[in-house]
């Protein structure tokens, strides 16, 4: 698990620098050579480092600000694996900076330091006093066409590795390295699922036609799903990311279609007739509006699409289910009492009771992945619509949004740092992405044409 | 204008009289002011056109059956959208092979998925409310568009009003 295979010898003078910052150490063919050292002398524990992970997690006050990271550039030797090693920082550097959850301090300048014996090892002292939390860095190298990627990552204070491992990929695809690095980075200082590996599936008319999309969770790799164009809604990714449901009206009428996403086939589920928003509760079941009987009621939908049971028996509009983590309740809009308003469903016990008090149009909920809050949206009387967070029991509701026209379709990522959603700021209606919290809204991804409805969720 | 009407309307609510004649329940939600009037006290409804122009028929509307109209976040039926579906009825009843699809249409206000339910509920009670005045069920059809189809493309009350609607097409 160590890298001794890093060093080969012959000439040191591709090697590049840890970071542009440190120019100092520019000219010193002999001092990288020491540095490489260094690292080896670093990296010199084992995986089981990884077993270090709860106990980092408990030291880290729940609540703390951003994680301060010094990040080095993976030393590399030869002018192919310098130009990965480039490519490779930027991509960890990027994913790392979208999660919105890191405060990247550039290194040091005497990042590393000569003990007694001569040997240069990382130089803690300089990286407490810049108020560095967190050190990552590693090497990489080129083996049999494919790179290898050693990082080892260090708590500061203390001095103590929390993770040492390695990571092998192809030349071409660089970026998966990278993310998979980062998931682990984030899963163990958070101890949460991170965001690298999710997609999010969305609505386009880029092609005329609105049909369904997904991305990457940067808004990368994007893919058109359906082309079905008639009019394809509110898509929705199973909790394990094998199956897509959706609204779309290549019968005529809404109705729920799911996609198998492992060879795109799609199923209809037409006897249930027409079908609105679907939502999953679990990977055996998917809950939509459906209005066979009469009424709008939510109903419960095996993926065969055969008829489980129905949860909703209100008179009036009941739409948009989304459930909390466990599946025992649900968030739904109801206009029961007249406008639209957000409730909770339990479904052990039947009980319904209404979340969402202020303002006369609340829609769109969206439950947590940890469970303790629901995000929706709330149309304001001088038209624009914002996205807000409740906690379950109805405290705490917060505005993350404003003065921004309409801001929709609020969708927690797999951890539930982030949140991604509808805005036409800009007029057209795009994808954003912002922290759990509002802060850090940003464009998710540049296409043509208005995007909407996205939904987040976890695909390996 | 709008009393010049009420002659046309008479006679269409008499016509209607006499097709619901078969159908003991009432229209639903109908009032004082959508019920069956005498001719000679014609029926305080405000206003719809004795033919292809007036309440129900603008640019968007070219068949025989006028459109009905709704407010903001509302499926329900006023006094004109009731004079308009009873005159649809009446058309329907003296058109027995014709059948029709009812669109239900939203503004681009509020969130899309509650409007496709709400504009599902819109077709629905204009197309109850034809039932109850004694057409087949059989021949009238719903879709919601929610407000992924509107006809005015504007951004105010004025596109908006013409975007929620109940459209009749002829099958």
């Amino acid at each position: 698990m160590c890298i001794y295979v890093l060093l080969p010898s012959g000439t040191m003078n591709d090697i590049q620098p840890i970071n542009e910052t440190t120019v100092s150490m520019r000219h010193s063919i002999r001092r990288t050579a020491a540095l490489l050292l260094a690292f080896i002398a670093c990296f010199s524990f084992p995986l089981s480092a990884m077993a270090l992970e709860g106990e980092y997690i408990a030291i880290r006050k729940e609540g703390a600000g951003r994680i301060a990271l010094v990040l080095g550039k993976p030393l590399a030797e030869g002018g192919k694996a310098s130009a990965w090693s480039a490519e490779l920082d930027r991509e960890i550097r990027e994913g790392l900076a979208f999660t919105g959850i890191f405060n990247m301090i550039p290194p040091p300048m005497n990042l590393f330091e000569t003990g007694a014996s001569g040997k240069r090892t990382l130089n803690f002292g300089a990286l407490n006093s810049i108020g560095a939390e967190i050190f990552a860095g590693g090497s990489l190298s080129a083996e049999a066409g494919q790179v290898k990627l050693s990082m080892a990552v260090y708590e500061t204070f203390g001095a103590k590795p929390i993770l040492s491992k390695v990571y092998t990929g192809r030349p071409d695809n660089l970026r998966a390295i990278a993310h998979a690095f980062s998931a682990d980075l984030v899963q163990l200082l958070t101890g949460r699922r991170s965001v690298f590996g999710s997609s999010i599936v969305f609505v386009s008319n880029r092609s005329g036609f609105k049909e369904i999309y997904s991305c990457a969770f940067d808004g990368s790799s994007l893919s058109q799903l359906t082309r079905s164009r008639s009019i394809s809604l509110t898509p929705s990714l199973s909790p394990d990311g094998t199956r897509l449901a959706y609204t779309d009206y290549s019968s005529g009428r809404p109705g729920l279609k799911i996609m198998n996403m492992a060879d795109r086939r799609v199923s209809s589920v037409r006897q249930s007739g027409v079908s609105i928003d679907p939502g999953w509760r679990s990977n055996a079941e998917v809950a939509t509006t459906l209005s066979f009987e009469g009424d709008q009621d939510i109903y419960l939908v095996r993926p065969d699409g055969t008829l489980a049971r129905r949860v909703t028996s209100s008179r009036g509009i009941d739409l948009s289910p989304s459930f909390s983590p466990d599946g025992t309740k649900m968030a739904f809009v109801s206009a029961r009492f007249g406008n639209p308003q957000v409730f909770i469903l339990d479904l052990g016990t039947g009980q319904t009771r209404r979340l969402t008090y202020n303002g006369n149009y609340n829609t769109q909920p969206s439950w947590s992945p940890a469970g303790d809050k629901i995000a929706y949206t709330t149309m304001e009387k001088n038209g624009e619509i914002n996205i807000f967070t409740i906690r379950p029991d109805g405290s705490g509701a917060t505005q993350l949004t404003s003065g921004a026209r309409e801001n929709e379709s609020p969708s927690w990522s797999p951890c539930g740092d982030m949140i991604v959603f509808t805005s036409g700021r800009q007029g057209q209606k795009k994808l954003y992405v912002m922290n759990a919290n509002g802060e850090n809204q940003r464009r998710l991804l540049q296409m043509e044409g208005e995007q909407m409805q996205p939904s987040w969720s976890f695909i390996r | 204008m709008k009393k010049s009407v009420y002659g046309f309307l008479a006679l269409a609510l008499m016509f209607t009289a006499g097709c619901s004649s078969k159908n003991a329940v009432a229209p639903s939600g109908a009032d004082e002011a959508s019920a069956p009037a005498p001719a000679e006290a014609p029926a305080p409804v405000s206003s719809v056109a004795s033919g292809p122009s007036g309440y129900g028929f603008d640019e968007y509307q070219t068949g025989p059956l006028g459109d009905v109209f709704y407010e903001f976040d509302s499926s329900e039926l006023a006094a004109d959208a009731q004079a308009q579906l009873q005159q649809n009825a009446t058309w329907m009843g003296s058109n027995a092979a014709a059948s029709t699809m009812i669109e239900g249409h939203c503004d681009e206000r509020g969130t899309s998925e509650y409007n496709l339910a709400l504009g599902e509920r819109r077709a629905a009670t204009a197309k109850e409310y034809i039932v109850r005045l004694g057409i087949p069920s059989s021949r009238i059809e719903t879709v919601s568009y929610g407000e992924e189809k509107p006809f005015a493309t504007g951004h105010d009350e004025a596109a908006w009003s013409k975007n929620r609607r109940a459209h009749f097409i002829l099958k």
